[in-house]
């Protein structure tokens, strides 16, 4: 017992020499004299981003964007870090991490906005100034949202480019809806706003809209009965990431590639098979590079205080201003991949 | 000396300090020490009844599972309106009884733990997702996460610990734990109950394990099927690295802990100064590696000596 004694005060009196030793911080504050006068002014911030997983190609090409504002601002340190695993956990001691480090602002894209809720106050506690981008938490626990597309934006931009794929503002021909379930929130949204984009086309004609309940099967049957049920059918939106690949199959499979066009949400790689059939002509999405690019100039612009609430715009570089409603910074416009462009993106 | 290995890494635990106090001077400060460590209280505790288990020849895969299933089994019994009260005792239970499974395939057959909590490790982790559904449950009451995240895990394992080092050191169990992991036919016919003392040592683990996973709920604000995934790696690597023989027979509490506060602070300072999440699971593989070749050099000299006394 005595040795054990003895063993302990040595490692008490030598983690005490280490702590006391080193815990004065003096650090200097990193130069900024990167930023190129006339810029913004300010002092260097760290910004930390948490994506929902780290190493998939849609948070990468996210991560692109906003190591490029990062690059342009010159004075902040971009932090782009996050579990590979998608594990909440994991991400949890991330954000813990961050505040102990006393970053200046966090944003999330919580993959499990339960779990990541404590770590995110407890940062808030901390005085680090935490918003989301990408998914949304509780409102409580962050700042902002940096907020891809509002639902009229994709309801619209879905009609204008289904209208446009049948053949512009002279489109006819009637389309049908395959959506995700009948009860399904975000698509409900979308589709009221696509039927009010509807009546600027009166020739174009919705006939059906039926759920595929998130699988690929029953959207690959769903709409082939669709097909036979109206031969003069001439396009689906496909509204869920399931049902869109399994509409595209069902089309190629009936012999209607370029008589029947599918279209919807998705990223370009799950796609890009259709694309090139010329079964989809075109694929949407929000631009995910000006995702993270607007993200990170929110992060700075919150620093600063040119973003606060009441706020209803924002400067954001190569983006020009944004509008911001509420307490959401909105990145607004979608992106169409079509067979020209949809080699230049690999997520 | 005695002591060897505990010199050896306290003294790696100091040199990643002060490293750490130079690169990141922030790192080394009471409060930031204080929120990183919050993460390490669940593996300490699971680290102890596997401190045990190892010392007396067996070995524990299942923790991870467990941990799961008395998490989703908190999350379900909550769900159904009990206080909260209840489901802490309800998970404990569960624990419990899953390391009393453990314990009687131990204690009734002649398989190694290796291959029955390979097992239920899998089983176990089937019957999490199973029963929950794959459902996160979440939504407990502020006092209770603030109750279990404060300075409760401390406590519990800082009573764990000490006590398993008074068990270790001054009871005649942890004599009987030693001779089994040494030498099970002698420790049989010494009238040991054997049987017995396996059958409790796996209980007990079990019922660590649910208090980990309350303690884990209680942080995350969530139970769910996923939860410890991978911690018997840990927990394992923490107790090799302290000096504990994996074939069983010898080990010492305060290694453990060293062990332990080594693998945490350098997993931490790891992320936090190359700030590349992948970065700690390749500091679990070197310092397991650390530790093999600590035991080698340790070993070979102390084979010299002994050359030299003969």
């Amino acid at each position: 017992m005595a040795e054990v004694m003895r063993f302990w005060t040595l490692i008490v009196s030598c983690a005490a020499l280490a702590f006391a030793g080193c815990s004065s911080e003096n650090k200097a504050e990193a130069p900024s004299g990167s930023a190129p006068a006339g810029k913004e002014s300010g002092k260097k911030i760290t910004v930390a981003m948490l994506p929902k997983k780290k190493g998939v190609p849609y948070f990468t090409s996210c991560s692109e964007g906003a190591m490029e504002a990062a690059k342009e601002l010159g004075n902040v340190e971009l932090i782009y870090d996050g579990p590979t695993s998608g594990d909440a956990a994991e991400a949890v001691k991330l954000i813990d991490q961050w505040t102990a480090q006393g970053v200046d602002v966090i944003a999330v894209s919580p993959n499990d906005p339960a779990v990541l809720g404590p770590a995110m106050k407890r940062a808030r506690e901390a005085g680090i100034k935490v918003i989301t981008w990408d998914a949304d938490s509780d409102p409580q626990n962050r700042e902002f949202l940096v907020n891809q597309a509002t639902p009229e934006e994709i309801g619209n931009s879905l009609v204008d480019t289904m209208a446009f794929d049948l053949g512009g503002s002279s489109a006819s021909g009637q389309v049908a809806i395959v959506t995700a379930s009948l009860t399904a929130a975000n698509q409900n949204e979308w589709i009221k706003y696509m039927k009010s984009r509807l009546a600027k086309y009166p020739r174009i004609e919705l006939v059906a809209i039926k759920p595929s309940n998130e699988d690929q099967k029953l959207a690959f049957s769903v709409t082939q009965d669709l097909l036979k049920a109206y031969p003069g059918l001439r396009g689906v939106f496909a509204i869920s990431s399931v049902a869109f690949p399994g509409a595209a199959e069902a089309v190629k499979q009936a012999g209607k590639t370029g008589s029947v066009f599918v279209t919807g949400l998705s990223t370009p790689n799950d796609m890009r098979g259709y694309v090139n059939d010329g079964v989809v002509k075109s694929v949407i999405l929000w631009n995910t590079k000006d995702l993270g690019y607007l993200t990170v100039y929110a992060a700075r612009a919150l620093v600063d205080g040119t973003l606060k609430g009441g706020e209803t715009s924002l400067k954001a570089g190569r983006l020009g201003e944004k509008k911001v409603v509420g307490d959401n910074v909105m990145l607004g416009g979608t992106l169409t991949f079509t067979k020209e462009n949809i080699g230049e993106y690999d997520f | 000396m005695k002591y060897a290995r505990e010199v050896a890494l306290a003294l790696l635990l100091v040199a990643l300090l002060v490293a750490a106090a130079i690169l990141e001077p922030k790192f080394v400060t009471w409060r930031a020490q204080a929120l990183l460590a919050t993460h390490a209280w669940e593996l300490a505790i699971v680290a102890v009844p596997m401190f045990l288990i190892i010392v007396a020849g067996g070995i524990d895969l299942s923790v991870g599972s467990v941990v799961a299933v008395s998490a989703v089994s908190f999350g379900l019994s909550f769900e159904r309106g009990l206080p909260v009260a209840v489901c802490v005792c309800v998970a404990l239970l569960t624990g419990l009884v899953a390391g009393c499974i453990n314990g009687f395939f131990a204690a009734r057959t002649r398989v190694h733990s290796l291959l029955f909590t390979l097992a239920t490790m899998t089983a176990l982790r089937g019957i999490a997702e199973g029963i929950s559904l794959a459902r996160p449950f979440s939504g407990y009451p502020e006092s209770f996460q603030r109750v279990m995240g404060g300075w409760f895990p401390v406590c519990a394992f800082a009573a764990l610990a000490f006590s398993a080092h008074i068990l270790m050191t001054k009871w005649r169990v942890g004599r009987w734990i030693r001779a089994l992991g040494t030498n099970e036919t002698a420790t049989r016919f010494s009238l040991i109950p054997v049987d017995r003392l396996r059958f409790w040592l796996f209980g007990f683990c079990g019922a660590c394990c649910g208090l980990a996973a309350v303690i884990l709920v209680a942080r995350n604000n969530t139970a769910k099927a996923d939860m410890g995934l991978g911690m018997e790696l840990e927990a394992i690597t923490a107790v090799v690295l302290g000096g504990a023989r994996i074939e069983g027979g010898s080990g010492r509490i305060v290694g453990l802990f060293l062990g332990l506060a080594l693998i945490h602070e350098s997993r931490e300072f790891v992320s936090w100064h190359w700030k590349q999440h992948e970065l700690n699971l390749i500091v679990v593989g070197v310092l397991l590696i650390g530790a093999v070749l600590i035991d080698q050099v340790l070993s070979r000299r102390k084979q010299a000596a002994f050359a030299h006394n003969g």
